[in-house]
């Protein structure tokens, strides 16, 4: 089934240069921290908490309302570190997910409602279904998909992953249009 | 949307007869046909721990019986288990500084090895104690005592007089497969050399199992204690550890981490590969990728009117030209062609013996269409898929002459089509509506099929594709 149009209030969203469509109701927290590499869709109400550490996505991120990407911590004998949080592209993170990862590769679905446990690693096209649970330091192997609680083994995914995530996610941004006055 | 999230609304017809989504499907580009899961062969390239990404070759592997030597599971949840750290004075007394020491954890149900009695290791990387299978003298026995009969048999077996020829040979005789190689692929050890005999007093001795009539029966507390049920253990950790199958929460033991795998799939008339990952499993890249994605147009639904029973209603499908040659789309009513009967003949021995075919039935298709489609009569041009043309905003410039009441809409390899298709009359509100037909394209195949055709070679294609785009609303009246 094709995507739908989804519309959008012009004035609620900011669009940078390199296309990247940002919410004003969003909670941006240390930008200067916060790189996103063009064509990022952040919507209404997502979180992105660029003062513990450095975010970095690539093309092509969708980062759905509510969702909230949170840098790592490890706790050491001396107090805890934060560390930096990088997204590759094509990456979808669905609604009111909570990304705690280290790594999240190119061409990776997280569904809604799903929690990613600190220090997760996700590697390129893995997929991640509504509702699961990754617990803390968990590794996603590519071509899998993950989900319960805590998220394991379901399925493997398609060998043309990257190409659907690719398509989906330039379909999601060309579709991403504002409402028509 | 997305092909992984959303249920199949379009389905292709395999060559087997079976019916899938486009990305599970392959097409071998030597038979030119669509494989699905159930055409191919899978083998496994090589195996890795989807933790740590340690791979390993499948012999390698078998050693370790399949299992990471690193990692651990816990035997509570499943969940990969960490090494955490403590420091701790000596128990001796001696002030020679802190000791660290290290235990397993699990940081989604706070299971440790602390609470199942496993000390703590001085060593991170552990030698974990690992619980022995308690019946491990019994099987090694039994497993001793079956080799060295089964190797006595076959000695006697080949020390028989030559029969007369059979009718028949098997292909051990026949292609030169001695019983030497035909052991060591079993995994066997190799036979002693002829004319040596196997003392029938080396043979270890086993205790037979004995048969008893007689079962102790259940301590009383079964009955008048109430069990604890957060000390029980559940089946499915019983089943993780087979052997040992703890009853009681305590007695869990970590184990180690399955391997996952990589694997390549091989077509399985002409035994060319139509998948073939690069062997690192952090690797995305094929070094053979053939999925049906690529090769075949792909339909999406678009958008449709509601469907009512007997009312006829519009339709739009979204095409697309994966490839790189233009090519044309035609449509016709499904063709029963690839219904019933056997399917094409698949090769049985890999050996290099001489290709043997057998056939295999077809798989059932319970799906029948339940809803008449107008197909349209002309055929429709698709151009070649074009990576550039994705940032070509101008408009399309094409001089394609599309009907336009057929073709709504067109940008660079992709057009929407207009069907127009009538649920049948008997059907109920909330049905699901199917409709199918045949999809004739022309496909390019740029594969050298034989030493002489070094130009690419153009061929007409045929598939079965069965849309269920929703279910039957009630009647406006």
């Amino acid at each position: 089934m094709e995507l739908q149009d989804i519309y959008y209030d012009k004035t609620e969203y900011v669009e940078t240069t390199s296309g990247n469509k940002v919410s004003r109701q969003t909670v941006l927290c240390g930008s200067q921290n916060i790189v996103l590499n063009g064509k990022c869709i952040v919507q209404s109400d997502a979180i992105i908490r660029g003062d513990l550490a450095n975010v970095r996505t690539g093309r092509y991120c969708i980062i759905s309302k509510n969702a909230v990407i949170r840098p790592p911590f490890k706790k050491f004998s001396k107090g805890v570190a934060f560390f930096p949080l990088h997204m590759g592209d094509h990456v979808y993170v669905g609604e009111n997910s909570k990304v705690n990862a280290a790594v999240v590769g190119s061409y990776v679905h997280i569904g809604k409602n799903v929690v990613i446990g600190r220090r997760c690693v996700l590697k390129d096209c893995c997929m991640i279904e509504d509702g699961s649970v990754l617990p803390p330091e968990t590794v996603v192997p590519s071509f899998t998909l993950y989900s319960g609680s805590p998220a394991t083994w379901t399925e493997n995914l398609p060998d043309c992953t990257q190409d659907i995530m690719i398509e989906y996610t330039r379909n999601y941004y060309q579709h991403f249009v504002p409402r028509p006055i | 949307m997305s092909y992984l999230v959303q249920e199949d609304f379009v389905r292709y017809e395999c060559t087997c007869g079976s019916l899938s989504p486009i990305p599970k499907l392959y097409f071998c580009r030597h038979c030119l046909k669509l494989r699905c899961g159930y055409c191919v062969c899978h083998e496994v390239d090589s195996h890795y721990c989807s933790n740590c990404m340690e791979h390993l070759p499948s012999a390698e592997a078998k050693m370790k019986k399949n299992r990471c030597v690193m990692c651990f599971d816990c035997p509570n949840c499943f969940h990969t288990l960490s090494i955490r750290a403590t420091t701790r004075a000596p128990e001796d007394g001696s002030n020679k500084g802190h000791l660290k020491h290290y235990y397993l954890s699990c940081f989604f149900c706070r299971w440790t090895t602390r609470d199942v009695g496993i000390p703590d290791q001085i060593a991170s990387s552990g030698n974990w104690p690992l619980k022995e299978n308690p019946h491990q003298e019994l099987l090694s026995s039994f497993l001793e005592h079956y080799k060295v009969v089964a190797m006595r048999e076959r000695s006697q077996k080949d020390k028989k007089p030559i029969f007369p020829r059979r009718g028949y040979s098997t292909y051990t005789e026949k292609f030169g497969l001695t019983n030497l190689i035909a052991r060591k692929r079993a995994g066997l050890p190799s036979l002693p050399l002829p004319g040596k005999e196997v003392n029938p007093a080396s043979i270890p001795p086993i205790k037979p199992c004995v048969a008893t009539d007689v079962i102790d029966t259940l301590p009383a507390s079964y009955f008048t204690d109430v069990p604890d049920l957060t000390k029980i253990t559940t089946i499915a950790q019983r089943h993780a550890n087979p052997m040992i199958q703890a009853t009681v929460a305590s007695e869990l033991h970590p184990q180690h981490r399955h391997f996952f795998i990589k694997r390549s799939l091989r077509c399985r008339s002409c035994e060319h590969n139509v998948s073939k990952p690069e062997y690192n499993p952090a690797s995305i890249k094929f070094k053979i990728q053939q999925a049906a994605y690529y090769h075949v147009p792909e339909i999406r639904i678009k958008t449709f009117e509601p469907l009512r029973a007997g009312k006829p209603s519009e339709i739009i499908l979204k095409v697309t030209n994966p490839t790189s040659h233009v090519t044309s789309l035609s449509f016709s009513p499904k063709s029963e062609v690839n219904k019933g009967g056997v399917s094409d003949s698949v090769i049985l021995d890999s050996l290099g013996a001489p290709k043997k075919t057998v056939e295999i039935p077809r798989p059932v298709v319970q799906d029948e269409p339940n809803t008449q489609v107008e197909l349209p009569t002309e055929p429709i041009v698709l151009p070649a898929r074009d990576d550039a043309a994705e940032y070509d905003d101008s408009g399309d410039t094409h001089n394609f002459h599309d009907d336009a009441n057929v073709v709504v809409w067109r940008k660079g390899n992709k057009a929407a089509v207009k069907f127009r298709i009538v649920p049948d009359r008997g059907m109920k509100p909330g049905d699901r509506s199917i409709f199918s037909f045949s999809m004739e394209y022309g496909y390019v195949n740029t594969m050298p099929t034989t030493a002489e055709q070094k130009s690419p070679q153009r061929a007409e294609m045929q598939v079965n594709v069965l849309i269920a785009p929703g279910l039957i609303v009630g009647n406006l009246d």
